[in-house]
């Protein structure tokens, strides 16, 4: 579901990334850098996008040769204020752009936009969001794409894990945490439902990839391949050498499964292909998690 | 029966094919192409398409048979059927200009007391639209299937005739052709004819989907579809002859034109036409079967990976590629060396940089690290597993059709992926 502007990948002029310390934009940062971009951060102590003004210093900081990565946000967006701060934000962004017409823009969305019981995710599915933070990055995106009519490219991140997540949201990173801390994992049921993981490290190859094709399009960023949250557990803790019990409880919810179609992403990506869960874990726990 | 003569309008698959088949049941026929060439490379028994028993049954009726380019010559025949392909577009819809032009063009040498039958796929209200009296115009069903069209023709199941009313009785001429063919004659009115044929087609896709669903069900599952689809077929509520062989989605251009006209006829009327839209949803990603199965098996580990492609057209004895699950995976392998063959399709070269033609099956097995079974035509179900896993470098052959014998797969050392199996 994207497109290529340049078939052949070729090194980007300057990068933007609106955000600095959140868990995506930092990793999306050290990639570029590392393959020599010249990359520059606009992070919220520069230019608070919810505040007044925001739009106008932004078209300030931006060339039409840029390419804009698009991280920034108030996540999870759970309360209207949030939800709003998130939409002033992005009317900033599209001030801007609107302006200065860079390049290339790149949203990082979210697979929130899609249906909660959508069991086979795909690109052509209709975003349908069941909660406030999905139905933020639904009108975000659909906002970019009112005012920016030229290479926009939204990706749509599943679940991400990785050393320097910040969230310790119930998944790969918490029960990371809790391993090293000789804790008991806690699954919610009995850890049934599964999901999509994905290595933030490939997340930032993604993103480069993008940049290097200039593609345009809606694309999601997930592996293919979905794991219990009992699997994901139990990988964890055979990662370390002290192991620490898997702990089910009663379940509040019904169970709902997550699985994607990762064709279009073999269709524009032919030579990539995400970490599988059990080396992205290893390289994550051989960092060690970042302490919260 | 009286001695009486057939026109046929259009020297296409469906002209062709029809043709020869009314020659079988005894009556003259003339069939007519503005195409000069055409018209003589047939007059010679040059086929452009390849449908098994053509020839043979063209070489057994021949003197009953005359083709051409004059149109006046179709003034000669008692009954003229429109036998146009209908050309569809990538997104299903068809293309009736060249339909209506035939039709322009025979009404002006149709003999005052002879009869028109449109046998081409069109939509419903279209032969109503027609400027010719209702008594002489008609519209026949036809039931093409490429690969086994000359047996369909010859020894249809039924005939279902549309006409302005159903109770009307069918004219004398019509009457005693169509009772050559010793089936049913079903007459109903234009437009039901013209939804039977969809219908027709709406009940096989339906078919096709459920089988493809629950094959790959079974392979998540560790059952195997092929044990399952005896018990379905003694269902008489099913049938022996229903389409319960898992595919690679719906190729060939007929079947997503009918889905394509379901849905917007929906649209037109109101209608809920999300079963339709899913079984489009399903097809496509039932055609990426292949390219998922050589990411996940052989690309993830060497994305430069030499290929061997096994079938172009779209299914067997055809040389057809319209829509070819095929040539979708080709498209998508732009990394990839790719050795293809197809014992009827050659294509034109440097259409895919990446793809080399070769002249056998092995010969494209030579060096590849994985090879993809696309079409099932019969002779690749004669390769020898050993042959092919000595002529390869890897060891996955991606067979959705299950071509070759699992045991012998297993034997020779190779890694067989089928749709409906583990």
């Amino acid at each position: 579901m994207i497109n290529h502007h340049w078939t052949e990948p070729q090194k980007p002029g300057r990068v933007c990334i609106l955000g600095n310390r959140g868990f995506v934009a930092a990793a999306v940062a050290q990639a570029l850098v590392e393959r020599g971009v010249a990359t520059q951060t606009i992070g919220a102590n520069e230019i608070n996008l919810a505040g007044p003004d925001a739009g106008l210093q932004l078209a300030g900081r931006l060339r039409r040769e840029d390419v804009l990565v698009f991280v920034a946000a108030r996540a999870p967006s759970k309360t209207i204020p949030l939800f709003m701060e998130n939409l002033a934000m992005a009317k900033a962004v599209g001030e801007a752009i609107g302006q200065t017409a860079p390049a290339q823009v790149i949203y990082i969305s979210s697979d929130a936009v899609y249906r909660d019981d959508l069991d086979l995710v795909r690109e052509g599915d209709c975003a349908h969001p069941g909660s406030l933070h999905g139905a933020m990055h639904v009108a975000r995106e659909a906002l970019l794409q009112a005012v920016y009519k030229g290479l926009l490219c939204v990706l749509r991140p599943s679940l991400l894990y990785g050393a320097t997540d910040p969230h310790n949201g119930y998944g790969p990173n918490r029960f990371m945490r809790q391993v090293a801390a000789g804790q008991t994992i806690t699954l919610f049921g009995e850890g049934e439902e599964r999901r999509d993981h994905v290595w933030i490290r490939d997340v930032a190859e993604v993103v480069y990839r993008v940049i290097a094709h200039r593609s345009w399009g809606v694309l999601n960023v997930a592996t293919g391949h979905s794991f219990s949250f009992r699997e994901v557990a139990e990988q964890v803790v055979a990662l370390f050498e002290k192991p620490v019990a898997i702990q089910g409880t009663p379940r509040q919810n019904p169970v709902m499964h997550r699985h994607y179609d990762s064709t279009a992403g073999f269709k524009a990506f032919p030579d990539f292909h995400y970490t599988p869960l059990k080396d992205g874990l290893a390289q994550t726990c051989l960092q060690g998690m970042k302490k919260l | 029966m009286n001695s009486m003569t057939v026109g046929f309008a259009g020297l296409t698959h469906l002209g062709l094919i029809s043709a020869v088949a009314a020659a079988s049941r005894g009556v003259e026929v003339v069939g007519f192409s503005d195409d000069m060439n055409l018209v003589g490379a047939v007059n010679h028994g040059h086929f452009p398409i390849l449908e098994p028993g053509l020839p043979e049954t063209f070489a057994k009726y021949r003197e009953q048979l005359s083709f051409t380019a004059r149109l006046e010559d179709l003034a000669a025949c008692d009954v003229i059927y429109i036998a146009l392909d209908v050309v569809t577009d990538d997104r299903g819809q068809s293309d009736l200009d060249p339909v209506r032009s035939m039709i322009a063009n025979v009404l002006k040498v149709l003999r005052k007391d002879a009869l028109l039958v449109v046998l081409c796929q069109v939509p419903p209200g279209f032969t109503r639209s027609l400027p010719l009296a209702s008594e002489r115009l008609f519209y026949q069903v036809e039931t093409l299937v490429f690969g086994n069209a000359m047996e369909r023709a010859t020894q249809p199941e039924r005939i279902i005739l549309g006409q302005s009313e159903v109770q009307k009785p069918i004219p004398e001429a019509l009457s005693q052709f169509l009772k050559t063919f010793n089936c049913p004659i079903l007459p109903m009115r234009y437009e039901s004819a013209e939804l039977a044929k969809i219908s027709i087609n709406m009940c096989l896709i339906a078919s096709v989907s459920v089988a493809n669903l629950m094959a790959e069900l079974c392979a998540h599952l560790g059952a195997d579809w092929s044990e399952i689809v005896p018990a379905l077929r003694l269902d008489k509520r099913i049938g022996p002859y229903a389409y319960l062989k898992p595919g690679l989605g719906i190729s060939g251009g007929n079947l997503e034109r009918d889905v394509e006209n379901v849905v917007r006829l929906s649209g037109m009327t109101g209608s809920e036409a999300g079963v339709a839209r899913a079984w489009m949803t399903d097809s496509r990603y039932r055609k990426e079967w292949p390219l998922r199965q050589l990411h996940r098996e052989v690309l993830a580990h060497k994305p430069y990976a030499r290929i061997a492609i096994l079938g172009l057209a779209y299914k067997e004895n055809t040389a057809s590629t319209k829509n070819s699950p095929s040539l979708v995976l080709i498209t998508q392998l732009t990394k990839c060396a790719i050795q293809a063959y197809d014992p009827a399709v050659s294509l034109e070269a440097g259409i895919f940089p990446q793809l080399e033609t070769v002249p056998d099956a092995l010969a494209a097995c030579r060096g590849a690290d994985a090879v993809v079974i696309m079409t099932p035509w019969p002779e690749f179900a004669r390769l020898q597993p050993d042959r092919i896993a000595k002529e390869m470098e890897g060891r996955i052959v991606i067979d959705p059709y299950r071509m070759l014998d699992p045991e012998s797969c297993h034997s020779a050392g190779l890694r067989q992926l089928v749709l409906g199996a583990q």
